[in-house]
């Protein structure tokens, strides 16, 4: 009888992984950072670029007419779909990370790969935390596994005590991971490495004003041998990925013919969320769903000499402009009205996506016409751009005038395709003035060069500046911190409090 | 001089009695026994007295006149539910010795009606058995006998012909000779862990003792949509549309282009279907053998288009007397199904396409998509993309290019042999081995088609590559029950003890595949080549999975039946099981029952009235189980306590992918299976002669240690299968049956019955987070089900809605409603529940019950001479149903406006109730009263008008039996609600969901029996 009543399960548990569970645990972070709306879907669009001045809902009036309401115009809503998943979504893989720390713990591993994974844990950890610093400030922390689920819950911990467990984490972080991704073996491409961690680290320090510990961290991370791509817009196509400007990638892998075989498809609606949406346009023009579009106020505050423009902002009726543009020489039906009725809905849309229309990818993929996705494209999170546009803050901020103006002019060479100072004419070379000159010359650079990349709405709420720009939108300052769920809040019989604000 | 009489027995309810003895008064060994149809022939003298007399339906008198050649005899059940013989668990008993509620249903009464599942025949036959019915053909209703003891599963165990089955779909309701359904905790210990939820019995037709007998049934009939739900037509839609978009400030006209259609999409999906049964059996028996064989051929059309089920079933059964002590038998029963093109979305699709939508096709000259030749193709539109994209499609584009390119067929082959040796007068020892190997295929082709795009005027390939998916999955259950049996009355005494051992095993296998064709070579639209290796599959396009599991269990049982002087009754029974997916240190869970009854009427202080002609009274105790896991959303959780892993998780580094290790859930080593703690008490009597037949029984059933998975989702949490918390359901049942002979051809029988139930969750696991299930559906699931402590399982969970703020005015003199979200007036405005000044998510309240407070049926039955008229009512009061469609759809889809959206809210005063169209006011997208309705409603369920052909003219044509009736089923229901029906089933914690769909039709048939 006990024989033929004990029944294990005929697929793999946990318990059969043994030596693989700690890195298959790990595995599965990376994969949630790939498939959980929160991390790489609408509502990470909505919390991070949405809400900026530069970028909007886009798709057409008809779809997602709330996220109008909800993230452009401030009006957050408590129970949505979008802010409950981004919620739920960063807390799941906050739990991971706690398990697969608190695994290797009780396992007192000291093996170099288990060590390395231990590293990704906590990178992990303080990505998730940050993340969630930045959206709700005071929020609860979880930094344990949670055994009984009364365990998790708690009520919000102080911003600067969530800070603190970034630190330690990340401290933890760029001690045990690899200076490159080579270090994991082959096929590891766009694995976590110190550099991610340092690059992270900067900008957990960027918001808190640490000057010194960014310029620290920023040097720590070109120490390890990153460069800018010598084209701006080659860090947007299928060939840039994980290149020597990427620190930090959500990997996303669709292979051919996957349009007809989900096993093929390990991809993410990073990419299909934000191509061009067909409307009445031909079926050709069925790229994705066209979220985050760029806002007739970038368009028009954007010098029209700058060649990031052309290269950040794709029109509707226009040429893509070719292979020198990030194009692939299509030229794209018109806009026509805000229902896209007979054409395009949008008057802009996302380029720095657009490898989303590479006909070679599409014709391999299969995803065309009507099956049309791009789920191959991978979120770049951290580039160095943004590490050489945070040393030059810093550097400006504490008074090294001089350093911030030299970190400013690597991120302005290539937008100015390469040149020297003294033989471009566009995006010039800006000489150290004051702090203030500086200061502002920073705070532009910023937003040209990381339009539509989810930075803008923050760097505002940081500099001070949300009230002045995103006033005028909706903006007040209770809208710079979210409200918390309040099915979140529901689920803890009260014990978690609601942000005051709200 | 002697002559030959013919007449038949049929029961006061219009059965055929079989084995009824009929004898001559004054002659006692001149007599006969009536055959398997209730038929007999006599020789007698010309006049005669008649003693005509069956178990359990007393004895009647007859005079026959010498001018009768034939009679009609109905006799009266006498108490015919107390001796009756009943199915009980691994033995029958006779009804009188038992102390709990077994109700019994003829077979007769699921063979005629028009249901291809037996099941949806029992709606409104039985107190205590909720059957919720959908349209869709073969599907089981949503079944809970006494209520819903469990937030995991509540469906009964079915026990066909004494093996442990999940469904009963593969019956040929024909096939049936009656279906028992156990309702106390008497009758079901004996089932242990699958006893909790109720079980429903079904015998299969076994040969009787007599002739060779020739069945043959047939009926033949058409579905009809009724009560269709109301949309708006073109006009309407275009007006509401203008008015939407002009709440959020767009005034310029949409351009509906070449969209100038007025379709009712309702009407364009739907159809009259057909429906048909028919039946042929032969059984015999000799003194040694008893042989039974039948064949049977069912056709079930469901009401959308194309959707259709047919069934072939074969069974055979056969026992073999070996000697005195040693009988032995084979029971076989298999059936093939074809399963219907799943078309259960197409009704939701269908009332979402706005109405300027042409339904029609469009002839399109296009190039062959599998060649290279061209051609006139008739095509069927796009929808107007600018407007409809996402989340709905044109039904019938898919519906028609891709019906027939599903292949699904069902194989069940359910067999069991018995051997029984019968020792020492009083033993009995059975041994049975039963088995259900079966196979469920499932092949999809996908088609390469077009669609006429109305704004470009150009034909699309809509569907652009070329598929094929198959499923295959097959199911082991084998099961084993060596029963023991001793019977003996000594004196005053009689005892039936039953000792047993059984085990029982169910693996699944499941293997799926899916190829592709390429662009160059697509796999033909040809069904020779729907094969995962065909010669068309693009070699770097294919894939292949499998899903696969087992559980066993380790069983021993034991029963004793006592009664003194068949006065006082005791029942005892107990069950041991043990479970391959329980933790060890759980594996084994007793259950156990006793009962006693007492009849009344055989006391000393009765004997003087004849009022009563029995009265019983009755009680019984005991702790049930119910072996239940499943995911919040009801899927079965197959290994509770192991940690599994979620399927699909891979990384991704650069062009590689790994398999990560993500567990589904969190395992719980102290799990045990829930237990239904019951108890009943009640009364049986029958009185006016035993033409009153009446019971009553109270029951309380409270079911502890609930096995719940819980969603912890907002604390990112894996969810947890945990023990925590009970449940009590609680009610009444009454079920009266009356016949009345109202003259020598002319007799009435009434039967009704009415459950009062009540549902309540006691308490919920501190684990709980709030001790609160949360199930929510639409839109980021607004449409709120809540089972939490105090109130019933399931209860609706929203906003109050007081009305619609009509001004700005009107907004600033309420309370604040900020907390929710932005709102303007148009909008509901909530009530302050909780009084504390504002409107915030606190103020949302139970708004509504899913379970009806009272549910009842009743039939009446008319028949003259062989004419017979039969009316099945039934009904259900006090429930709601939770509306989702027409209110609260997902904002990225634009849907056609239901038609109470004609009345809504366009300025201050002009409505108070139905809020402004606009979709961006997710304000109104919470759910709310608005949602709510009153889900009571009262149908005539049957009627049936049938017509029995005198013998002597059958017999002509060596006929023994004909009748012929016409039935129409659903013919009214009087419902309040805006749905197609006022019936949604769905699982233990979320019901009552009216999704747009569940369409019940109404059923028209005509019917033959014949027998040779």
């Amino acid at each position: 009888c006990r024989k033929f009543l004990d029944r294990k399960p005929l697929t793999a548990t946990l318990e059969d992984l043994n030596q693989g569970a700690l890195e298959g645990q790990v595995l599965g972070m990376y994969t949630n950072l790939r498939t959980l709306a929160g991390f790489s879907l609408l509502p990470w669009i909505d919390f991070h670029s949405i809400r900026d001045d530069d970028a909007q809902k886009g798709s057409d009036i008809n779809d997602g007419a709330e996220i109008v309401a909800t993230f452009d115009r401030y009006q957050y809503s408590k129970d949505d779909w979008a802010p409950n998943t981004y919620w739920n979504d960063h807390y799941t893989m906050i739990n991971l990370a706690n398990n697969a720390v608190a695994a290797a713990d009780s396992l007192k591993v000291s093996d170099a790969a288990s060590l390395r994974n231990v590293g990704e844990a906590c990178f992990f950890r303080a990505y998730t935390y940050f993340e969630l610093v930045k959206n709700y400030g005071d929020v609860p922390l979880i930094n344990f596994p949670i055994r009984n689920p009364n365990d998790g819950i708690r009520d919000r911990s102080p911003a600067a005590r969530i800070y603190e467990f970034i630190d330690s984490n990340l401290q933890v972080a760029a001690a045990l991971l690899p200076p490159s991704s080579a270090s994991y073996g082959a096929g590891f491409q766009g694995r976590l490495t110190r550099g991610a961690a340092n690059a992270l680290w900067a900008q957990t320090h960027l918001f808190r004003r640490n000057w010194a510990q960014v310029v620290s961290l920023c040097n720590l991370v070109t120490a390890d041998g990153y460069s800018l791509m010598p084209e701006f817009s080659d860090v947007w196509r299928e060939s840039g990925e994980n290149g020597p400007e990427s620190i930090f990638e959500m990997q996303a892998y669709v292979g051919p013919g996957a349009a007809t075989n989900s096993a093929l498809d390990n991809g993410s609606d990073w990419g299909t969320m934000q191509q061009v949406r067909r409307n009445g346009a031909p079926v050709e023009w069925n790229l994705g769903w066209g979220w985050n579009v760029p806002t007739d106020k970038l368009e028009t505050e954007w010098p029209a000499n700058d060649p990031r423009k052309q290269k950040t902002i794709l029109y509707s009726g226009q040429s893509d402009g070719g292979p020198q543009f990030g194009g692939f020489g299509a030229t794209l039906p018109p806009y026509t009205n805000p229902s896209g009725t007979g054409g395009l809905a949008q008057r802009f849309w996302n380029k720095k996506l657009y490898t989303g229309n590479d006909p070679a990818i599409r014709q391999s993929t299969g995803f065309v016409n009507n099956a049309g996705n791009a789920r191959w494209i991978n979120h770049r999170i951290l580039r160095y751009a943004d590490v050489l546009l945070m040393l030059a803050e810093a550097q400006n901020e504490l008074g090294n005038g001089p350093a911030a103006a030299a970190a400013l002019e690597q991120v302005r060479k290539r937008a100015s395709g390469g040149l020297d100072p003294a033989t471009r004419t566009v995006v010039p070379y800006i000489a150290f003035q004051n702090q203030e000159q500086m200061r502002q010359a920073i705070k532009e650079e910023r937003r040209w060069e990381l339009a539509m990349e989810g930075y803008r709405f923050y760097d505002l709420v940081r500099w001070g500046d949300a009230q002045q720009v995103l006033g005028p939108l909706g903006y007040t300052s209770r809208a710079r911190f979210y409200p918390i769920p309040q099915k979140a809040i529901d689920l803890s019989g009260g014990v978690l409090t609601q942000n005051p604000e709200w | 001089q002697n002559r030959t009489l013919t007449g038949q027995v049929i029961s006061g309810t219009g059965q055929n009695l079989s084995g009824a003895s009929v004898r001559l008064k004054n002659n006692p060994s001149v007599g006969t026994s009536t055959d398997s149809l209730g038929n007999f022939s006599l020789t007698i003298p010309q006049s005669a007295t008649l003693v005509v007399s069956y178990v359990g339906y007393g004895n009647q008198e007859l005079t026959v006149r010498p001018d009768q050649t034939q009679v009609i005899v109905t006799l009266q059940a006498e108490g015919a539910q107390l001796n009756e013989v009943v199915v009980i668990g691994y033995g029958t008993a006779n009804k009188r010795d038992l102390t709990g509620s077994i109700v019994k249903i003829s077979g007769r009464d699921v063979a005629d009606r028009p249901n291809s599942n037996p099941l949806a025949s029992l709606q409104g036959k039985v107190a205590g058995l909720s059957v919720v019915n959908s349209g869709t053909p073969g599907q089981a209703p949503d079944i809970r006998i006494r209520g819903t003891v469990s937030i995991g599963a509540v469906q009964p165990l079915y026990v066909v012909d004494g093996i442990f089955q999940d469904n009963i779909d593969y019956l040929n309701p024909n096939d049936i000779e009656s279906i028992e359904v156990l309702k106390d905790p008497s009758s079901l210990a004996i089932f242990g862990v699958r006893g909790a939820p109720g079980v429903i019995a079904v015998t299969t037709k076994r040969a009787k003792a007599g002739t060779v007998v020739v069945n043959f049934n047939a009926s033949y009939g058409f579905k009809k949509l009724v009560d269709k739900i109301k949309l708006a037509n073109a006009q309407q839609f275009a007006e509401l549309f203008k008015e939407e978009r002009a709440n959020n400030g767009e005034t310029a006209d949409y351009d509906y282009g070449p969209f100038t259609g007025n379709t009712d999409w309702i009407d364009a999906v739907t159809r009259t279907g057909r429906f048909s049964n028919n039946n042929l059996s032969v059984s015999g028996s000799s003194e040694r053998n008893r042989f039974n064989m039948g064949i049977g051929y069912l056709y079930d059309e469901g009401l959308i288009k194309h959707e259709k089920l047919d069934r072939i079933n074969i069974n055979f059964s056969d026992e073999f007397k070996v000697s005195k002590a040693i009988r032995v038998g084979v029971n076989f029963n298999t059936s093939r199904q074809n399963l219907p093109f799943g078309a259960g979305w197409v009704l939701d699709a269908a009332r979402k396409v706005m109405p300027q939508v042409s339904a029609g096709t469009n002839r399109q000259f296009v190039r062959n998509p599998y060649g290279s030749d061209s051609m006139f193709m008739d095509l069927y539109s796009l929808l107007d993309i600018s407007l409809q994209n996402s989340g709905v499609i044109n039904p019938l584009l898919e519906l028609e290019n891709t019906w027939n390119k599903f292949k699904g067929v069902e194989y069940r082959n359910v067999g069991s042999a018995f051997a029984e040796l019968t020792f020492l007068k009083n033993f009995n020892f059975r041994s049975t081995l039963y088995g259900d190997v079966s196979n469920v295929n499932r092949r999809t082709y996908t088609p390469l088609y077009y669609a006429y795009n109305p704004r470009t005027e150009k034909a699309e390939l809509y569907s652009q590559n070329t598929r094929f998916t198959e499923d295959d999955q097959t199911y082991r259950k084998w099961q084993q029950d060596h029963v023991l049996t001793y019977r003996k009355d000594f004196g005053d005494h009689a005892i039936t003890a039953t000792g047993g051992f059984t085990t029982y095993y169910f693996g699944n296998f499941n293997r799926g595949g899916t190829v592709s064709g390429t662009s160059i070579l697509p796999i033909p639209n040809d069904p020779r080549f729907w094969y995962l290796n065909s010669g068309f599959q693009d070699p770097s396009n294919t894939s292949s999975s499998s899903s696969q599991s087992e559980y066993s269990t380790v069983s021993y049982l034991a029963r004793a039946l006592y009664n003194y002087k068949n006065k006082y009754f005791l029942n005892g029974s107990f069950r041991n099981d043990a479970s391959s997916r329980i933790p060890t240190n759980n594996r084994n869970q007793q259950f156990w029952a006793v009962g006693a009854a007492w009849d009344l009427t055989k006391e000393e202080f009765m004997k003087g009235q004849d009022i009563l002609d029995f009265l019983k009274i009755k009680g019984s105790i005991g702790v049930l189980g119910n072996q239940t896991a499943s995911t919040l959303e009801g899927t079965a959780l197959n290994y509770p306590f192991y940690p599994n892993l979620r399927t699909g998780q891979n990384a991704v580094f650069g062009n590689n992918v790994y398999t990560a290790a993500d567990p589904a859930y969190i395992p719980n080593p102290n799990l045990r299976w829930e237990t239904v703690h019951a108890k009943e008490i009640g009364v049986e009597l029958n009185a006016l002669r035993n033409k009153l037949h009446f019971e009553a029984n109270y029951f309380n059933r409270t079911t502890k240690d609930l096995m719940t998975y819980v969603s912890r989702a907002a604390l990112g949490l894996r969810d947890e299968l945990i023990n925590g918390g009970s449940i009590r359901n609680w009610g009444t049942e009454f079920m009266a049956n009356y016949a009345q002979p109202l003259s020598r051809d002319l007799t009435l029988n009434l039967s009704g019955n009415l459950t009062f139930l009540r549902n309540k969750v006691l308490e919920l696991s501190e684990e709980l987070p709030t001790g609160v299930l949360i199930r929510g559906f639409q839109n980021n699931g607004s449409a709120e089900a809540r089972t939490l402590p105090g109130y019933p399982i399931g209860s609706f969970f929203g906003y109050e809605v007081e009305g619609i703020y009509q001004s700005y005015a009107d907004i600033l003199r309420s309370p604040s409603a900020a907390a929710i979200g932005a709102y303007r007036p148009g909008d509901f405005k909530f009530r302050d529940v909780n009084g504390d000044g504002i409107i915030s998510p606190d103020d949302r309240t139970v708004i509504g019950n899913p379970t009806p407070d009272f549910t009842y049926g009743a039939s009446a039955n008319l028949t003259y001479k062989g004419l017979s008229l039969l009316v099945d009512v039934q009904g259900v009061y006090g429930n709601e149903i939770f509306r989702t469609w027409g209110s609260l759809e997902s904002p990225f889809q634009r849907v056609n406006y239901a038609a109470d959206k004609i009345n809504r809210w366009n300025g201050a005063g002009s409505s108070n109730w139905v809020p402004l169209v606009s979709q961006a006011d997710r304000f109104n997208y919470n759910g709310s009263t608005f949602n709510i309705e009153d889900g009571s409603y009262f149908r005539i369920r049957n009627l049936q008008l049938g017509y029995q052909f005198a013998r002597d003219l059958t017999q002509r044509f060596r006929i023994s039996n004909l009748r012929i009736y016409a039935n129409v089923q659903n013919l009214k229901t009087w419902k309040n609600n805006q749905g197609y029906t006022a019936e949604y089933g769905g699982d233990a914690t979320a019901f009552g969901f009216d999704n747009a769909g569940g369409a019940l039709p109404m059923v028209t048939t005509f019917g033959l029996n014949v027998t040779f």
